[in-house]
């Protein structure tokens, strides 16, 4: 056991950073924040594209599969140095739909989707929850019917991000509504978005992040849209939520704001002469902060680490992503509560403190991951389930 | 990044727990209850130095295995899984370690080889009265005479202090701190009972004009001060490992139990609120275990880890508090029966979490670091 980085991982890292540092020019970063941390402008598709054609997007993947042939703790240090950078990293596409295409998808998958998505070329939106069918995914309803040579699409989707500038819809849909068992009979499909019989209409939540209802009207796709097996889809959509919880719990943002405020609090002074950073109770809150983000970091690239050796537990995973997400609420809080009222002023009042404004914005978005990627008390009762042998309920 | 167990490694871990689980048991363990008996399990000890494993980190040259503080530290682990009777944080890294990084050859020849047989046995006074931080002792001062050192003060919460060969001791100095081996046996030391949670034999060590020879000297001035925070930051980190092993036993035990316990008609694993509970203490688990490893593993390395070992010592102090109690809980009356093993892992747990400072006095050190720019994430 090392729990550290190897020297040429911290050479990886010390790259990133200056790479991203290049990257993310002043337009680049206000047309993030226009995105509310979403992405999907003009020069966000530059960048993106630019990573891809440097060869970053796919440094972890084999190199059969078009990527650099590193691990996937140097995939994971890619992702934690992007999003630290304050780049909305598309990473449902790259780090979860992306490798489970590469692994069961079908030939044309493979030629053409697999190699754009490495370019930066191609994003995919998440198409499981309905307005029926949320945390219990398997009563999806809606239907992929067999049509000749193809599959005739039809349903309602719900919580669709992004998909309002993705290419594809990775689609679960009901394939036998017969089954013996609801997730016996689920497929899954790449549906193209630029299809007629899609739309989709825009859901604003709380922190300003656009999400989307998407509709599948009489879409025909060919055979080859389907991804794995006939009926095989449920244990796609569990591997795709097992790598989609890692990153979805990414420190490195938090890692770089608890930086951020510490720095900020070094220098800000109070009425009575001293300095912010020297109040006992800011001291308090920070330490905590510091002491969580760098067990979440010991969290993920344990995770990245168990990828390499290819024995990612399903336990360790609802662990990463319940304690993740969890910390998350708390982080904000408590920073927030060092930076005090000025944590209420949004980036768009003129002159406001962008360390502040984050604050603002990312505590109205922080209960989205509690439920979203699978919900925390689903992810519970698989922890103790599956870590600790305990029999559960039948559901 | 490597978290995964060498070879040498696991046959640490291996070794340790099958002699543990073979002669660790709660009926043994009771004999130590309320002091009794004193808790120390000698024919134990003996078979673990057969085995080689007190002097698992000691050189070879010294008669031990030459393995590093890693192996070390999975041996503390695996004694506390067993909460097993034996001083081995006080002995192999309050003051062996140290002797065998600081000490000259001749003290190492003296006192190493003998260490991993467990022909003698050595331990450390690292707190005061209401002074649990052993880099600042001010209650015990040191004063040269000749090449001897004069002692005089008090220490608090020493392990085995009455049965111990030597005693390293930290007094502080005129120009720093001076590291002793204290023969408890010396004209002016007196020792006086403690009774703490656990029933380890605790003594109050009193030191009226203690002359000290060259011999027994390990280190002066500033080099006293690198010791004792060298020794601090292994000790702290051997506690966390403690508490490691303690509160993953404690999580299985209750998980086992939810999954025989049958209420209503069910077994109480199957209530979401019970899974829950426990699915909390694995979390956290796995938070201590990844912050012990890492502070173990760049101390093992010879890396800066003051910031590790804090952290590491605020989730053993967090974990091993939340961990204990859901232990309880959820064992019912059960987990407080003293005919049920359960319970003597809530005293350790709090024990552990205690000793040399808790998560709120361990957090303001960390936060003043923070505040001094010196705990930056990287």
């Amino acid at each position: 056991m090392k729990v550290e980085f190897t020297a040429a991982q911290d050479a990886l890292r010390k790259e990133l950073r200056t790479y991203f540092e290049n990257l993310m020019t002043p337009d680049l970063k206000a047309e993030c924040d226009e995105a509310m941390g979403e992405g999907g402008g003009p020069l966000w598709r530059e960048a993106l594209k630019k990573m891809g054609k440097d060869g970053w997007i796919g440094v972890g993947w084999p190199k059969e599969l078009g990527g650099r042939g590193m691990s996937p703790i140097e995939q994971f240090i890619f992702v934690e140095e992007v999003m630290r950078a304050g780049y909305p990293f598309p990473f449902l596409t790259t780090e979860s739909v992306g490798p489970q295409l590469a692994e069961h998808g079908n030939e044309r998958q493979k030629r053409e989707i697999v190699p754009k998505i490495l370019a930066g070329e191609c994003l995919i939106a998440i198409g499981y929850s309905e307005p029926g069918a949320g945390t219990d995914l398997a009563s999806l309803k809606t239907t992929a019917v067999k049509d000749g040579d193809g599959w005739v699409i039809n349903g309602q989707k719900m919580w669709t991000s992004l998909a309002h500038f993705c290419d594809y819809v990775w689609l679960a849909c009901r394939t036998d509504p017969e089954a013996a068992k609801p997730h016996k009979g689920i497929s899954m499909f790449m549906v193209p978005t630029s299809d007629p019989g899609w739309s989709c209409s825009p859901v604003h939540t709380l922190g300003e992040v656009r999400t989307n209802a998407t509709f599948y009207d009489n879409i025909r796709v060919a055979d080859d849209a389907m991804v794995g097996e006939l009926n095989g889809g449920w244990k796609l959509v569990t591997s795709q939520l097992n790598r989609e919880r890692l990153s979805l719990v990414n420190f490195g943002p938090t890692a770089e704001m608890f930086n951020n405020v510490v720095r900020w609090a070094q220098n800000l002074e109070l009425p009575d002469g001293g300095k912010l950073i020297d109040e006992a109770w800011v001291q308090m809150n920070l330490a905590k902060v510091r002491a969580g983000v760098e067990a979440l970091k010991l969290v993920c690239y344990k995770q990245a680490w168990a990828m390499t050796e290819g024995n990612l537990e399903m336990a360790d995973a609802s662990a990463a992503k319940v304690y993740g997400s969890e910390f998350f609420i708390e982080v904000y809080r408590l920073l927030g509560e060092v930076i005090g009222e000025a944590s209420l002023i949004s980036r768009r009042t003129e002159g406001a403190n962008p360390i502040a404004s984050r604050i603002e914005r990312l505590y109205r978005t922080a209960s989205i991951i509690t439920f979203g990627g699978g919900t925390n008390e689903i992810q519970r009762d698989i922890i103790s389930a599956a870590g600790l042998w305990m029999p559960r309920a039948s559901r | 990044m490597d978290f995964g167990f060498s070879e040498q490694q696991r046959d640490v871990q291996n070794l340790a727990r099958q002699i543990l689980s073979d002669n660790v048991t709660a009926e043994k363990l009771s004999q130590y209850d309320d002091y009794k008996a004193e808790r120390f399990d000698r024919e134990l000890w003996q078979k673990f130095a057969e085995a080689g494993l007190l002097g698992v980190a000691i050189d070879d040259e010294f008669g031990g295995m030459g393995f590093g503080f890693f192996e070390l530290g999975l041996l503390v682990e695996e004694a506390g899984r067993a909460i097993a009777p034996l001083p081995l944080i006080s002995h192999l890294i309050s003051a062996a370690l140290p002797i065998q990084q600081f000490a000259s050859h001749a003290q190492k020849l003296a006192w190493l080889p003998k260490v991993a047989s467990g022909e003698i046995l050595l331990t450390a006074a690292l707190s005061e009265a209401y002074n649990d931080d052993p880099t600042q002792p001010y209650l015990t001062t040191a004063k040269a005479e000749g090449d001897s050192l004069v002692l005089n003060g008090e220490k608090a919460n020493v392990p085995f202090a009455h049965i111990a060969d030597r005693i390293l001791l930290a007094a502080k100095t005129s120009d720093g701190m001076a590291v002793v081996l204290l023969d408890p046996k010396a004209e002016g030391v007196s020792l006086s009972a403690q009774q703490v949670t656990t029933y380890e034999p605790q003594y109050v060590v009193s030191l009226n004009n203690v002359r000290i020879g060259a011999g027994d000297i390990l280190a002066t001035g500033m080099d006293g001060q690198a010791l004792i925070q060298w020794l601090a930051e292994r000790t702290t980190v051997a506690l966390c490992a403690h508490q490691l092993g303690a509160s993953d036993k404690a999580m299985r035990m209750s998980a086992s139990y939810t999954a025989e316990r049958k209420q209503f008609g069910v077994l109480i694993s199957t209530f979401q609120a019970v899974g829950h509970r426990a699915a909390n203490c694995f979390i956290d688990v796995e938070c201590l275990r990844l912050n012990t490893y890492q502070a173990i593993s760049r101390l093992d390395g010879g890396l800066d880890a003051t910031n590790e070992v804090q952290i590491a010592k605020i989730w053993a102090g967090d974990v091993g508090h939340r961990v204990s109690y859901a232990a309880q809980h959820l064992h019912g009356g059960t987990g407080i029966d003293r005919d049920y093993p359960l319970w003597r892992y809530c005293t350790w747990l709090r024990y552990n979490e205690m000793a040399l400072g808790g998560s709120a006095k361990t957090l303001a050190k960390l936060g003043k670091r923070i505040a001094a720019g010196q705990a930056f994430c990287s």
